[in-house]
């Protein structure tokens, strides 16, 4: 039953949520709220049931591949959004997080599903590498939702325009607060994947040329990119005291998430060595040469 | 049963005439123990705000119910009037009218302003404070507390009370709360000492807010208007060091130029490192420069802004009133099918229970006469007369209880079944 639920079905679910969002700005309704937690809950449960099987199947963790990698960010997106309609059932948060639900998801689409390379030596960094820089990418993306919700908030504010039942925003002290936070946990996290990525390359080195990443890899300088500009973005708004306050931080979160999708896109369309010897691993499996190593890659870059 | 409520409003009677009828909180109290001594077998609720004086009585039997004169009496006693003087802006509701115009105050669909959310509140002090008073009774608690379900009901299901129709109110709620989440650490600077400057200032502590700081080219005023919302005075000459400590303004002074212009705010702009400053200019003229509003993180809200959106709310309401008024209607019509029904049972049960002993009586004598019956024959033999007995109450109480749902002839009805049926109150 469960090799029934394919990407189409929590694809659906989250579009309808997203609809039913939409239509907060043109109608009031009383079973609205009841029909988003039931798309929504419908889809992450559908998500849920499509990586597990997927899991069991293939007999690995999730994030064995890009396209469980995009797929994993995507449920985590579709936690946190699920969550926050419970906790906030008349803010508008689901019209800013489900297009990113569907852009993994889409992303997945677009991903290779070529399971990455499995050798013990790069077993438990992989894991660690690719789990935290998903956790960094979330948090990337989480600023990104608050950051454009406060600069609707304060475009309406500047222009008195007046509350309306459709679209309910938090009010801006509390999107700034999620604003400087996403800066500095997503720098942190994504310092801390980074650095897993580099020592993992050493490890590979030494033990596993053929996984060996070279530094001028486009994914390792458009990952390298994104670090920097977290990093600056972090060190600018401790530093600078307006940077923390107002649509400033708002800029910087916006700014940080078109480093995350300039990376990402290098990754999805550059010709990079990462993760490389994983396709060629499959490749061999497919010619009855399976090596049966584990690893867990996110298509940011491992280093 | 008698309900009745004869009082003033804003509807019938002038500003004047409700200050004299109004009571203050403790002339109320003084009201309801006068209320009970006078009236010892009736029920007595008593409402009273800046709109309403509203006195309602109800009692189990008419007759020892209190008139509309004995009540306009009472109030002109109590408030030292000739009740000549007050008569005619006194109107009265009796029964089913009392109900509806009861269920319409509590929803703040008879308010001055329409939707207004503290009447509600009102309603439900007035009530406590009978209860408190014990001058209460099953018809005042069982209409008042419909009363309080109806106005929640009429709040949730339609948005006549989330629109806010005064300048200061929808200031805070519809723009500050939207900038602001908590108001406990902000510091609030006003300008001015003017009314609507009071109005804000208790809106913002409603809040939550607490540090107030204001500012008067009159300090004693200052320093009066300080003492008042337990904030700190600061002398005209200090103005610009305020600004820059303050995250909301309210500015509501007489000045004919701005009183502080772009050049003004721009030279504590570096003080302020861009947090967010919430401006509320209520002077006319304007005391703040329209330019200061392009500033980075500052919201500017004059007068025009908020009493554009103030009109529109306004109309707003006015669009949701008949759907509101559709749940007063159901609601008064629910509630007064539910009183007559419980008006009827206990003549029911009389009807019922006088027909049932003549029935013992019989079957008793029956039995005595025929002593042989076999205890089946007995069984069916009452079997029969039960029977019977439903099938001649059924007609008679038929029309009792459609009587009841529907109104109208329930207290000829009623008085017919007694007389016919020699049952006694």
């Amino acid at each position: 039953m469960l090799s029934g639920i394919t990407i189409f079905c929590f694809a659906a679910s989250y579009t309808v949520a997203l609809l039913l969002e939409a239509s907060r700005l043109v109608f009031r309704s009383g079973v609205r709220g009841a029909l988003l937690l039931g798309f929504g809950g419908a889809g992450l449960l559908a998500h849920t049931l499509f990586l597990g099987h997927r899991a069991i199947e293939a007999g690995t963790a999730p994030l064995s591949s890009e396209y469980d990698w995009y797929l994993v960010a995507a449920w985590v997106l579709a936690v946190v959004y699920l969550y926050l309609t419970l906790q906030h059932p008349r803010t508008a948060v689901g019209l800013f997080t489900l297009p990113l639900v569907l852009g993994l998801i889409g992303c997945a689409r677009f991903a290779d599903q070529v399971p990455f390379p499995r050798t013990k030596a790069s077993q438990i960094w992989g894991m660690i590498h690719g789990g935290i820089l998903l956790l960094g990418t979330i948090a990337v993306l989480v600023g990104f939702i608050a950051g454009v919700m406060h600069l609707v908030q304060s475009y309406r504010l500047k222009h008195k325009v007046r509350p309306t039942q459709g679209l309910q925003l938090p009010s801006l002290e509390r999107l700034e607060r999620a604003n400087s936070l996403a800066v500095r946990i997503s720098a942190l996290v994504l310092l801390i994947g980074f650095l897993s990525g580099v020592v993992l390359n050493f490890v590979n080195h030494g033990q596993s040329e053929d996984e060996y990443v070279p530094w001028t890899d486009p994914v390792i300088w458009s990952s390298g990119m994104l670090l920097a500009w977290l990093i600056a973005a972090a060190v600018f708004s401790l530093v600078y005291k307006p940077a923390r306050q107002g649509r400033k931080v708002a800029y910087l979160t916006v700014a940080s998430f078109l480093f995350l999708v300039l990376a990402l896109g290098v990754r999805l369309l550059s010709t990079t060595r990462h993760g490389a010897e994983g396709k060629r691993g499959a490749r061999s499996a497919e010619r009855g040469e399976t090596e049966g190593r584990i690893a867990l890659l996110p298509p940011g870059g491992r280093a | 049963m008698k309900l009745q409520l004869v009082g003033c409003s804003h509807r019938y009677s002038s500003v004047a005439a409700r200050e004299r009828l109004a009571f203050s909180p403790a002339q109320a109290e003084a009201a309801l123990e006068g209320l009970r001594q006078r009236f010892p077998q009736s029920e007595a609720v008593l409402l009273s705000t800046c709109n309403r004086v509203e006195v309602y009585t109800a009692a189990e039997d008419p007759e020892r119910a209190p008139t509309h004169q004995d009540v306009a009496e009472f109030l002109a006693a109590f408030h030292g009037l000739d009740v000549l003087d007050i008569f005619d802006d006194l109107f009265e509701r009796t029964g089913e009218d009392a109900v509806r115009h009861l269920f319409t105050v509590a929803a703040s669909l008879d308010s001055m302003v329409v939707g207004e959310p503290q009447i509600v509140a009102q309603v439900k002090q007035a009530y406590d404070l009978a209860l408190a008073h014990r001058s209460t009774g099953p018809m005042t608690n069982q209409i008042f507390q419909a009363a309080l379900r109806v106005a929640k009901r009429v709040a949730s299901e339609t948005s006549i009370n989330e629109k806010r129709v005064s300048v200061a109110s929808l200031a805070v709620a519809d723009f500050a709360k939207r900038i602001f989440e908590r108001f406990d650490d902000k510091h609030v600077l006003a300008i001015g000492a003017g009314e609507t400057c009071e109005e804000a200032l208790r809106y913002l502590q409603d809040e939550g807010a607490r540090d107030v700081t204001v500012v008067n080219r009159n300090f004693e005023r200052a320093v009066a208007l300080s003492e008042r919302w337990r904030g700190r005075a600061l002398p005209w000459e200090r103005l610009g060091e305020a600004l820059a400590a303050a995250d909301l303004v309210i500015s509501t002074t007489g000045a004919a130029e701005p009183i502080v212009t772009l050049a003004d705010f721009q030279r504590i702009e570096p003080a302020r490192f861009q947090r967010d400053l919430f401006i509320l200019d209520l002077a006319i003229p304007r005391d703040f420069d329209p330019a200061i509003g392009d500033s980075k993180n500052v919201y500017l809200y004059t007068i025009d802004d908020l009493e554009a959106a103030c009109e529109r709310n306004r109309k707003e309401r006015e669009r949701e009133l008949p759907a509101a008024m559709r749940i007063v209607e159901q609601e008064t019509a629910q509630f007064m099918a539910e009183l007559r029904h419980h008006a009827t049972g206990p003549i029911i049960k009389r009807l019922r229970q006088g027909w049932e002993e003549s029935k013992d009586d019989e079957l008793r004598r029956l039995f005595n006469r025929l002593p042989d019956l076999s205890d089946r024959q007995r069984d069916e033999i009452r079997h029969s007369f039960d029977s019977l007995i439903n099938k001649l109450l059924h007609p008679p109480l038929k029309s009792l209880r459609d009587a009841a749902a529907h109104g109208g002839t329930l207290h000829a009805l009623r008085d017919a079944m007694m007389k016919l049926f020699h049952l006694k109150d």
